[in-house]
């Protein structure tokens, strides 16, 4: 304990004793475990553990962990979880108790789940704020493009989180950028979470089990992105008997496996999905020359094992695998060839240990990969250009339950940064052309924290934190000297280890609920946040060419400020839960490609020659009405914001929308189970049209028509809306047998279950933009030329069928 | 470079390619009115009288009628070049006062087609006197009033550099063919870092009919290049054949578009030139190949005039002729 402490540093102690002196003076017990699913031995995550009497309670951390501080005497414990029975047990406290709890699934029920989203009562008792808890496995039932069930795709539908455009996985949190998300696969950083240029996400919701988005008042804990924390939990794999479960879609099939290693002390899960595009094209292909070499597919692979060595010692190892490749080849020997691979991998190894009921140790070692490669190849001319990022990462995290008043946490992260930016190697026959490659940028990102989760009193409770955070630029690396016309002139070699910028910032975090009845409250936060890695991006949809690179002398890190106030009602008994929330936001030193920058053009120089600086603001105010629960459930979300960019060099410093600046935004999720084997969902969006850069004016050189853009973003495409339906039709849950002794037909649960879902995607048909181009027809020289003005819709009704199984 | 022109299009032909449900439509849009801006299209080469073309900016959706055509070019304008010692006001020389033989003549030095020539007036300006050419390693002044505006620039001839060779090779696109290829050439870029260049080319043998198959030299998309990343060395590089915009002649629109042709006679100009006009032809390839889509963000062209748009460039210029045989 001692040499914990030490570790994490001076601040922490006196934050501990502080917390410590202010507690209550009389004895409390403890009582703390583990919250378990009975029939697999999953942790359930968000569970609620509280004493009927009181109603004070607490849930169950990312690991299904629990501790109520009480006083001695008789106490009746309620465990309750959406989709569990609820667990009731009377306690006589004399001292500190450990209760492990199993939860029963509700087994009357023929749905395997209830109802999707957050965590029952927490809404308006936590003093989380934006905060939302999605469970993965009644996504299925919904509708899904192409039938893939896709989290970000669901994520989107949530008020303050937008969609990057038709059928695209990219999201964006209050005005903030997409490389302003942390997207965390336990615990380790996903920098592309799209497959096929942002159609699917990397996550394959088989293998997930649990997906937290905090879009506002960020804890403590968290840190390195200022707009939201995506964190996600894969599944621990069943440690009672070996399950698995697949399906098998249009454009993919999926297959999970999961057992015990050793019964109720360890399992694994392995989960695989891959696209057969290419397999089912191929035919087609064959007989069309120019696209004979074409493919593309991508695969993912998620495994995750895990083993409790003691009641108080666990390890978990986990690791995903994912690869795009897209390839094309003509069929002529001149043709050009190209192949494009990239992926994501991340490693996480963690160790969780339990001190006493007190004090709960996290240890966790990450890495994580993202590559890109182009390869194209034509004649006698190669280009390559590949960019990447690595990441070996180190978290130590701190539970401590000191009191019943308090819960604190502490801890520190490093992160060793690797960063290969844009390089460029290009060659004509045996002739090099002299890209120096740019040397790998490498860099230290550290952080302390500490927060308390605290009652002030019955009614208020806050949440403040601190995180002191630094990053440190260091050699090896050269530096460019460059002319004002950007070539290089110079360079000075920086030798390894050598400091070369850093930056450091104590990054302040509130959140506070004052309780106004049983069922209401309101909640305020702040919190200030850096960012010391910038995704640079070429253009508006999430390509594999965006290129992430760290903070430097030149780019500063970002900083992101956020206030937000909500209120937060339980209505008809809980059934029903309304908020509204309203934030303002404020965004310091945000990254751009200056217009006319080209992905190629950073060879030979420093990697942020090309980038230009500015700020941001957004502010809005978001309306949200829940059905928990019963046979119609489902959420309806509606968002008004405002999300304005200014850069000195772009648009001649004039204030521009951001290209995720959507005024209005609407979204409906229903899901309706007509009966123990049919269940219907439906969403429905709308949204603002996306900003973009139109031309204003036109001119001819050497007879070619030249655009000329005056406002950036100036344009707004149409409206964006659509429905989606599905209907799912589950296999008889049940089947009957005839007791051989009493004659009496009993209901056994069938251990084979299997499902169909059916989709349609753009119910109505809408013709969404996608994007605009102009054609020009005829000859100027004929007094026949005009420009028409062209909108692409990419998607329109598109049906779709997905069987998945499960025994 | 095709392999440019390739990249720039990749996600396009990507998105297009995997998702193969996409449709479009037409659509009106509505957008805000804007002064005109001059544009000069203004070059001086080693050894030639500068010749400065002057048009204006219309509004992007405004339908192109002959007379529209007719305003879209300035007729009255002073444009005066400097060496530095000589100042020179340049004489207005319109389409209206030209002979026949004289209008092929202008269309060869413009790049304007004849049959625009005749229809509508257009004006040019140059030094009919010749008293100002071209001289590598100088730089050159340029004023331009016109529209009640005054329009400045300046520029250099660098100092031309030949290809060490020029070639023609077959470009084994299409299953079958035996004739269609590319122009390659190999240059030796000098030691000093900051060279460009600009390619361009010019069929002189008779088409079918009868005529020289080109009337001017044809510049491809990206037909500029620098030596950033290949200062010093000796390399050697393709092109493709460029297309007059809007070109209606056979060989434009079949499939011998883009390619050289076996038999085909052509006088190449390869072309020294600055940084600058680099940039600038470089980001109007880049514009004429990515209009109004979301891949790219969109980029004005980067014009080296104050005052208006478009390009005032001095060529260090050598000429070479190949014949495309085996």
């Amino acid at each position: 304990m001692r040499k914990i402490r030490s570790i994490v540093g001076p601040t922490v102690v006196v934050a501990v004793s502080f917390a410590c002196s202010i507690a209550h003076a009389q004895s409390t017990v403890t009582i703390s475990g583990y919250v378990k699913d009975a029939t697999n031995g999953e942790a359930l995550i968000g569970a609620n553990v509280y004493v009927k009497e009181t109603l004070r309670g607490a849930a169950t951390n990312v690991y299904g962990y629990y501790v109520l501080n009480l006083e001695p005497g008789k106490h009746t414990l309620v465990m309750s979880y959406v989709g569990y029975e609820d667990f009731v047990q009377t306690v006589d406290l004399k001292s500190s108790l450990k209760l492990n709890i199993e939860a029963q699934p509700k087994v009357i029920q023929a749905r395997e789940f209830e109802v999707i989203g957050e965590k029952e009562k927490d809404s308006t008792q936590g003093t989380q704020m934006g905060t939302v808890d999605i469970d993965v496995q009644r996504l299925s039932t919904l509708p899904a493009l192409l039938g893939e069930v896709d989290i970000l795709k669901t994520i989107q539908f949530l008020p303050g989180v937008k969609s990057n455009g038709e059928g695209n996985s990219g999201f964006y949190v209050r005005g903030g950028g997409p490389d302003q998300n942390l997207i965390l696969l336990d615990n380790a950083t996903v920098y592309n979470a799209s497959h096929l240029f942002g159609f699917f996400s990397v996550f394959n919701a088989d293998a997930v089990k649990n997906i937290e988005l905090i879009k506002g008042g960020m804890p403590a804990n968290y840190g390195g992105r200022i707009s939201s924390v995506l964190d996600i939990t894969m599944k621990e794999g069943n440690n009672k008997g070996f399950h698995g479960q697949g399906g098998i879609g249009l454009i993919s099939s999926r297959l999970t496996f999961e057992g015990p290693i050793v019964k109720d002390r360890g399992s694994f899960i392995v989960s695989g999905r891959r696209t057969y595009i290419d397999i089912l094209t191929k035919p087609f292909l064959k007989d069309s020359p120019n696209f004979s070499g074409t493919g593309y597919y991508f695969y993912d692979l998620n495994a995750k094992a895990n083993y409790k060595f003691s009641d108080k010692d666990r390890v978990f190892l986990s690791g995903y695998f994912g690869r795009d490749v897209f390839t094309f080849a003509g069929s002529n020997s001149g043709d050009p060839a190209f192949k494009i691979p990239w992926g994501n991998t991340t490693v996480s190894a963690r160790w969780n240990h339990v001190f006493g009921p007190k004090l709960f140790l996290n240890t966790t070692a990450t890495f994580s990969d993202y590559s890109f490669a182009f390869d194209a190849k034509q004649d006698q001319f190669a280009f390559k250009l590949f960019s990447g990022i690595k990441d070996y990462g180190m978290k130590v995290d701190l539970a401590h339950y000191p009191n019943a008043r308090h819960h604190l946490k502490y801890g520190g992260q490093y992160i060793y940064h690797v960063y290969t930016t844009s390089t460029v190697e290009v060659s004509s026959g045996d002739t090099e052309f002299d890209i120096t490659t740019p040397p790998k940028l490498h860099a230290h990102e550290s952080a302390l924290y500490v927060m308390d989760d605290f009652d002030v009193t019955d009614l208020l409770r806050v949440n403040v934190g601190l995180r002191l955070t630094r990053f440190d630029h260091v050699g090896p690396y050269t530096l460019y000297q460059l002319d004002d016309r950007g070539r290089s002139v110079g360079q000075e070699d920086l030798a390894s280890g050598k400091h070369i910028s850093s930056y450091m910032a104590l990054e302040p975090r509130l959140s506070a609920r004052y309780t106004l009845g049983p069922n209401s409250s309101v909640k305020a936060s702040f919190n200030r946040g850096q960012q010391y890695v910038h995704l640079a991006s070429f253009s508006s949809i999430a390509l594999p060419t965006d290129v992430w690179i760290p903070s430097s002398s030149k780019v500063k890190p970002q900083i992101g400020t956020q206030y937000s106030a909500g209120y937060f009602q339980d209505l008809f008994e809980d059934v029903v839960e309304a908020s509204v929330e309203v934030y303002y936001k404020d965004f310091k030193n945000l990254i751009e490609y200056a217009e006319g920058a080209q992905p190629q053009g950073n060879g030979n120089t420093n990697y942020d020659a090309q980038l230009v600086f500015g700020d941001g603001y957004s502010y809005g105010a978001e309306f949200f009405l829940k059905r928990r629960t019963g046979k119609v459930n489902g959420w309806l979300g509606y968002t008004w914001s405002k999300t304005m960019r200014q850069f000195p060099d772009i648009n001649e410093g004039r204030e521009f929308a951001s290209r995720w600046d959507r005024r209005n935004d609407l979204s409906v999720v229903l899901a309706y189970d007509r009966n123990k084997r049919w269940s219907f969902g439906a969403t429905f969006v709308y949204s603002t049209g996306q900003a973009v850069t139109l031309p204003v004016n036109r001119y001819f050189i050497e007879g070619r028509l030249v655009s000329e853009y005056t406002e950036r973003n100036g344009y707004r495409m149409a409206p964006y809306h659509r429905l989606d339906l599905s209907a799912t039709l589950m296999n008889k849950g049940y089947r009957t047998v005839k007791d051989p002794l009493t004659g009496e037909e009993k209901e056994v649960l069938r251990s084979w279950r299997s499902s169909w879902t059916f989709g349609l995607y753009n119910a109505y048909n809408r013709r969404n933009p996608y994007f605009i181009y102009f054609g020009a027809d005829g000859v100027p020289s004929e007094g026949t030329f005009k420009v028409v003005a062209k909108q692409v819709s990419l998607f329109s009704i598109l049906p779709s069928i997905t069987w998945n199984f499960k025994f | 470079m095709e392999l440019q022109i390739l990249m720039k299009r990749l996600p396009l032909f990507i998105i297009t390619a995997a998702v193969l449900i996409s449709c479009e439509k037409e659509i009106t849009v509505d957008l805000p009115t804007t002064p005109s801006k001059v544009v000069v299209e203004g070059v001086i080469e080693t050894g030639q009288v500068p010749i400065v073309l002057l048009s204006r900016t219309q509004s992007f959706f405004e339908p192109t009628t002959i007379s529209g055509l007719a305003r879209l070019y300035i007729t009255s304008a002073t444009v005066i070049v400097s060496d530095g010692i000589v100042t020179d006001t340049l004489d207005q020389v319109c389409s209206s006062q030209l002979t026949e033989d004289q209008l092929i003549a202008a269309a060869a030095a413009t790049g304007i087609s004849v049959d625009l020539l005749r229809q509508i007036n257009i004006c040019a300006w140059t030094d009919l006197g010749g008293t100002m050419v071209g001289v590598e390693g100088r730089s050159y002044s340029l004023t331009v009033i016109a529209d009640g505006r005054t329009l400045t620039s300046t520029t250099k001839v660098p100092f031309g550099i030949p290809l060490d060779s020029l070639w023609f090779k077959l470009a084994n696109q299409r299953p079958d063919d035996d004739t269609l290829g590319f122009l390659w050439g190999t240059i030796a870029d000098p030691d000093t870092a900051g060279n460009a260049y600009r390619w361009m080319a010019k069929r002189i043998n008779a088409g079918s009919d009868g005529d020289a198959k080109d009337a001017s030299f044809v510049a491809p998309l990206f037909s500029t290049f620098d030596d950033r990343y290949a200062n010093g060395l000796r390399f050697d590089f393709a092109y493709n054949r460029g297309k007059v915009a809007f070109s209606s002649a056979d060989d434009d629109n079949n499939e011998e578009s883009g390619y050289f042709k076996m038999g085909d006679t052509v006088v190449v100009k390869f072309s020294s030139i600055g940084l600058p006009e680099n940039r600038f032809y470089e980001s109007f390839s880049n514009n004429v190949t990515s209009q109004g889509d979301m891949f790219s963000s969109p980029a004005n062209v980067m014009s080296n005039i104050t005052g208006g748009l478009g390009i005032w460039a001095g060529y260090g210029s050598r000429l070479d002729t190949v014949i495309c045989g085996p």
